[in-house]
């Protein structure tokens, strides 16, 4: 009888022991705190919000504020910054330096004077933090420095008080869907005291379809019209994106958690390429007439990420760098706004073709979108004030307002901070969100685009 | 014999894994287990101190009820379930990084300073909502409109503090624990005009 049990308590023992010494090389191990050593201290951030468009006659400031990186893991961690901006007209061939002044509130400043900024100017900005490190604002410097268009005519419109409440129902739903992972849903990030992130943006392809990032899923949702939905199952790392589809198809999708990277893929979904963004931060991508380009942060310009196979490296990116939207006929996009004013721009080259300034009784929140339209613009603005907010939508001609009418924010979830809106034809998108899931909402904008 | 021990083996082995394979890797990276309780109360304290110090949790990692965190610009513990405290990975969460950076004590009745090392595992007695609300000695609400930065915008289940007000696209940069997957950053935003989210301040800042 003692037979019968011996070699399977052996067994038993010795698989055992074999289970503990694998979980122990493997489990264990993994568990170890693996603690990187801390990085060495750094420069920190210039923080600067360009002016980009300024009335001729004025002089115009440029302010930075400085974020000292923290020496150790201890208090200290001020630092006296110190620097100038190289100040060049439009026209002219060499920088000139004007000191940067300490303001009160820690902010570090300089005033390009009326005369030099009437015909509009370029600008970088070199900060030292007291340390013995340095930065430069853009950091390309004088290869690809900021920019600031002169403002000599422009049409001022006001866009009136809010109507909060008053929205224009959409001219039709293109896709709905409920919150999960399932075909019929898409994706939503929440829980208890967390912020509640849907799918982040979405596009309207050459072809009229509308491609969704339920990046949540780690896929591309298609909505063709009388059609199921389809899903393209996509690489995504992070918790957020943004997204565009190209004049032939391919979709951009840019990774802003940790740092930033844009993925190309194939309309049918199939990965082209993937390349890091040279800024730290981003927050949209569009396609531009030469390929993408990102929005990146604490630049504030415009990225050029290559369009084909090959995405360019960082240098390259800096050294392109743009300070407007590029878009079709040569022309750029530029946007200022603040709660009080939005300046709004069609340039060429250092010309400026058209402007536009809002104003109104009501705060401006963030434009959304600001796309070319007919002679003007097409413009999605926010108003609000401390309980209520609406978009309002413009469509802009030369000589003032020509259309307008207020969407309801739809925003339960969140979506990238600017990607709530597109424009493909005559028709305005708007992906928005309630409790129970998102859809894709239109609006007939009027005109021609 | 042979089926014998050949059965013992594989019911020895599977008891182990079973037993002890699954809780242990649940826990798996125990960053938690590096954190300190470094903390001395402080004064004065200015905003921009607040910002550096906010700053270092930039692009480090994000855990719900979590509190300490490491400066090497990676997530040390991505991945974690989401919501389980007890996954014991790298990062604040969005009430603990405000907590932390406000240099707040963890009593509620006392309004002064305290520094609180990065690595110091705590996340404090607030939530979003208690920041929403002015919730505490130190806590106020501010109206949006008259935010600077260092303030926060908070809702009943996020809140973010402003690190650079009005972008050129009128956005404002915030710094946050977003989420696990997104861990935590300096994003632009569009709080300050979302009607779930009201404006909060701390008190007492030096400058």
């Amino acid at each position: 009888m003692r037979k019968t049990w011996r070699w399977p308590l052996a067994g038993f023992l010795l698989g055992g022991l074999v289970g503990a010494t694998f979980l122990t090389v493997n489990v264990v191990g993994a568990s170890s705190p693996i603690v990187p050593p801390a990085r060495a201290a750094s420069f920190g951030e210039v923080l600067h919000t360009p002016p980009l468009l300024a009335r001729v006659g004025k002089a115009v400031e440029l302010s930075y504020g400085v974020v000292c990186g923290v020496v150790g893991d201890k208090p200290g961690g001020s630092c006296t910054p110190n620097g100038a901006v190289f100040v060049r007209a439009a026209g002219e061939a060499g920088f000139r330096k004007l000191p940067l002044e300490p303001e009160p509130g820690g902010l570090l400043s300089a005033v390009v004077p009326a005369g030099d900024a009437d015909r509009g100017f370029d600008y970088y900005a070199a900060i030292d933090n007291g340390r013995g490190q340095s930065s430069t604002l853009p950091e390309a410097g004088a290869a690809a420095p900021q920019h600031v268009w002169p403002l000599e005519t422009w049409t001022t419109v006001d866009v009136g008080a809010p109507r909060f409440g008053e929205f224009r129902p959409p001219s039709s739903v293109v896709g709905g869907f409920g919150w999960g992972r399932g075909d019929g849903a898409l994706g939503l990030d929440s829980g208890r005291q967390q912020s509640r992130i849907g799918p982040s943006a979405f596009d309207v392809a050459p072809d009229g379809s509308v491609v969704v990032l339920d990046q949540v899923n780690q896929r591309l949702v298609r909505l063709r019209s009388g059609r199921k939905p389809s899903q393209l199952p996509i690489a995504f790392a992070g918790g957020e994106g943004d997204l565009a589809v190209g004049g032939d198809g391919t979709i951009y999708v840019l990774e802003v958690s940790g740092k930033p990277l844009l993925r190309s893929f194939s309309p049918a979904g199939a990965p082209i390429s993937a390349g890091p963004l040279a800024d730290p931060v981003a927050d949209m991508v569009r396609a531009g007439p030469s390929g993408p380009i990102v929005h990146a942060f604490p630049s504030e310009m415009w990225l050029p990420a290559g369009g084909d196979r090959r995405p360019l490296t960082a240098a390259q990116q800096l050294r392109r760098a743009q300070p407007a939207r590029t878009v079709e006929g040569g022309l750029e996009v530029v946007v200022h706004a603040s709660a009080a004013e939005v300046d709004l721009a069609l340039v060429r080259g250092d010309r400026t073709v058209r402007a536009w300034a809002l104003r109104g009784p009501a705060s401006f929140g963030e434009v959304q979108l600001a796309e070319p339209y007919g002679d003007g613009l097409v413009v999605v603005v926010r108003l609000w004030d401390e309980r209520h907010a609406e978009f309002r939508v413009l469509r802009l001609a030369p000589g003032g307002v020509a259309s307008t009418f207020t969407v309801a924010p739809g925003e339960w979830a969140e979506t990238a901070s600017l990607s709530r809106f597109r424009v493909h034809g005559d028709t305005l998108y708007q992906l928005r969100s309630r409790r129970s899931g998102a859809e894709i909402a239109t609006y007939e904008i009027g005109g021609k685009r | 014999m042979r089926r014998g021990l050949g059965t013992g083996l594989v019911g020895g082995l599977a008891t182990v894994l079973l037993a002890v394979g699954t809780p242990a890797g649940a826990y798996h990276t125990h960053f938690k287990s590096t954190c300190t309780s470094g903390y001395f109360n402080d004064n004065p304290v200015t905003r921009s101190a607040a910002r550096n110090y906010a700053y270092v949790a930039a692009a480090e990692g994000y855990q719900w009820g979590g509190g300490c965190w490491n400066d090497n610009n990676t997530d040390d513990s991505p991945g974690d379930p989401t919501q389980d405290p007890n996954t014991n990975g790298e990062g604040p969460d969005c009430s603990g990084l405000t907590f932390k950076s406000w240099w707040e004590r963890s009593e509620t009745g006392d309004p002064w300073f305290r520094y609180h090392s990065a690595m110091q595992n705590t996340h404090g007695p607030y939530t979003a909502a208690d920041f929403k609300y002015g919730t505490g000695a130190p806590n106020v609400t501010v109206a949006k409109a008259n935010t600077v930065y260092m303030d926060a915008f908070a809702s009943t289940y996020h809140v973010g503090m402003i690190y650079w007000a009005n972008t050129a696209f009128n956005q404002d940069r915030i710094i946050e624990a977003k989420c696990e997957a997104c861990g935590s950053g300096t994003w632009p935003r569009t709080y300050r005009g979302n009607p779930d989210y009201s404006g909060a301040r701390r008190l007492y800042w030096s400058g």
